[in-house]
């Protein structure tokens, strides 16, 4: 039967094997650099692991320990949580703000928008270690502005309560990530529709929101799941800023995970996070998914 | 022709409202855009300056001397310059080493990844053969896992061969295509009209011809976003080269930069300096292939996306 089917498929498209040869290296790459990894872990996430000596089964203890009395996953996962609350909607906000802001036809304007890009074009730890001195409490450029503006210092990255917040502010730096997808969405809205909202006598703020939001709700719905995938995901800043701390205030889950893994030696708990990890970002992307229904506009094809 | 509909709707709307005898109305209309547009264009100003602002503090802490650095109130504007930060910093972390490392782990997964990617891309979007379209969701889809799943099984696979300390794991996996770069390469040739194809085809061509003659020129902006991309990519790369390089004589710039950052007393102005270079070829290659750049990520947005 298979056989039949396959001598059939050949018979019609004599090319078969020349499409493999040129699909040949993604099977290749998927299978040992996806399908692998993803099926092993499974099995390594119940093992006790040191990365040295083979692991050992041992059952569902590695979850067990992580939630019972691993002092450090429920601060991790909480810390990833406001992390994600904090950054992935300003980031949004932001970008759609200064993509609206800056798509408009005055001379110059591409100079602008290459200026607000450029901050994702540098490597992160460059970034980083720049914001780093920003914020060093005593020769900082933070705290030499807030001074200057009479306004309370911080000792930001050191502070308990204002380190998560500092990460996320290093992280609005690159906002022009953002805005230039909304920019290039926004481009694609013809002209028409807004000539024609003016002449209905719409001002700035009705056009916007009876039809920027509605048209960019897609991209807005596509940032949003890509900005959550991202955000808990995150591991340079707390690596590259704080290690984590103070106190477990910016141990994203990431870093906890790579800390069990390589400084601690427990490679199977690390991996057991990792499922935890990854079937959190599974649930919040359905769940996300779930009510975009609400409010991401489709046409009557139920296209975005 | 767009131009002389404009003038001729003006001009309408001008005969319309001094019938209604709107004249004066107009005129403060003019008036208060223009307005409007100056108070826009001065916050895209404002908002500009303050993106730029950390790079302001970074030049000019990269010019201070030790002294001007550690001054309160600090100088926005140095008033001596110290170049030395330049060499001083770069022997500390033993920038040019450190740069040919990057820069042939950058170099050697950029070709990999556009190479294999065009390759793929071709493949699933130019022959017809059982299984594509399944594949073509297999390799998207596997966009969508997040790469640490497999960091760990990977460790103990490369571990096994002997690639723990070696930059193999980071240019490897590139040369067996991108998923992201597979998507965008695949979107790219579908616009391309089969003609083409078919004519090269009657004049003998092979498909390693029409990929290579006909594609790649044709999609200039795809596969020079793709390198831009992967560069980046490897040149900022900070997790990997961390799991998988010890020795300090094989390190990227990303490890050097952060370990220098890290130490006690941290001297700023050689860091910053050090920093800036380090930022350079990124930034260089963005402003070289802007263009293109632009192009590729603009219709990835306006087209693929939606």
């Amino acid at each position: 039967m298979t056989r039949d089917i396959w001598a059939r498929a050949k018979r019609r498209n004599p090319d078969s094997w020349i499409g493999y040869l040129f699909i040949a290296p993604s099977i290749v790459g998927f299978s040992v650099f996806v399908l692998y990894p993803l099926v092993t872990s499974v099995y390594y996430s119940l093992t006790a692991w040191n990365g040295v000596t083979p692991p050992q089964y041992i059952g569902l203890r590695n979850f067990i320990y992580l939630f019972t009395s691993d002092v450090a996953f429920w601060p991790s996962l909480k810390a990833t949580g406001l992390f994600v609350l904090m950054s992935v909607p300003s980031s949004i906000a932001l970008g759609l703000g200064l993509a609206v802001l800056l798509n408009r036809k005055i001379r110059g304007i591409r100079f602008f928008r290459t200026i607000f890009y450029l901050p994702v074009v540098l490597p992160s730890v460059a970034t980083l270690t720049l914001w780093k001195f920003i914020f060093d409490p005593k020769f900082g450029f933070a705290n030499e502005l807030l001074q200057a503006l009479h306004l309370p210092t911080s000792l930001w990255l050191g502070s308990y309560s204002m380190a998560l917040p500092s990460i996320v502010i290093i992280g609005l730096w690159g906002v022009g990530g953002t805005m230039i997808i909304f920019l290039a969405g926004l481009q694609s809205v013809p002209e028409e529709l807004y000539e024609a909202a003016r002449i209905e006598g719409g001002g700035d703020f009705t056009v916007f929101r009876a039809i920027t939001l509605p048209l960019m709700s897609p991209i807005i719905f596509l940032e949003l799941v890509m900005g959550i995938i991202g955000a808990t995901q995150a591991f340079n800043q707390p690596a590259v800023l704080t290690g984590g701390g103070p106190g477990f205030s910016t141990d994203l889950f990431m870093y906890n995970i790579w800390q069990n893994a390589f400084q601690n030696q427990q490679f199977g708990l690390a991996e057991a996070q990792v499922w935890i990890l990854f079937v959190a970002i599974i649930i919040v992307s359905l769940f996300t998914f779930r009510l975009s229904t609400m409010w991401v506009y489709t046409d009557e094809n139920g296209e975005p | 022709m767009a131009l002389g509909k404009k003038a001729e709707e003006a001009e309408s709307q001008e005969i319309h409202h001094r019938a209604l005898g709107l004249g004066k109305a107009t005129r403060w209309n003019i008036q208060r855009i223009s307005l409007k547009q100056i108070a826009v264009v001065s916050l895209i100003v404002v908002l500009a300056a303050v993106m730029m602002l950390p790079f302001f503090w970074m030049i000019t802490t990269a010019l201070k001397t030790n002294n001007a650095v550690y001054q309160l109130p600090p100088q926005f504007i140095p008033t001596s310059f110290d170049l030395s930060n330049f060499s001083n910093g770069m022997r500390a972390v033993h920038f040019v080493r450190l740069f040919i490392n990057t820069a042939i782990i950058a170099a050697l997964s950029t070709v990999g990844s556009v190479l294999s990617s065009m390759w793929v891309g071709y493949g699933l979007s130019r022959i017809r053969f059982p299984g594509r379209r399944i594949w073509f969701y297999i390799f998207v889809g596997s966009m969508m896992l997040p790469g640490i799943v497999g960091l760990l099984p990977l460790f103990r696979l490369y571990d096994s061969i002997g690639w723990y300390n070696t930059w193999l794991p980071l240019i490897v996996p590139a040369w067996f295509g991108n998923p992201f770069f597979i998507f965008l390469a695949r979107q790219f040739y579908l616009t391309i009209p089969r003609s083409y194809d078919e004519a090269a085809k009657l004049d003998g061509a092979g498909h390693f011809t029409i990929l290579w003659r006909i594609m790649v020129p044709l999609t200039r902006p795809v596969w020079i976003t793709m390198a831009i991309f992967a560069f980046q990519g490897a040149w900022n790369d900070y997790l990997q080269p961390l799991v998988y390089l010890y020795s300090q004589s094989k390190w990227t710039l990303s490890l050097g930069m952060a370990s220098f950052s890290g130490i006690y007393n941290t001297p700023w102005n050689e860091f910053m300096a050090t920093d800036l270079i380090y930022m350079l070829p990124p930034l260089i290659i963005f402003f070289v292939a802007q263009r293109y750049f632009m192009e590729g990520l603009g219709s990835l947005g306006g087209g693929s996306l939606r």
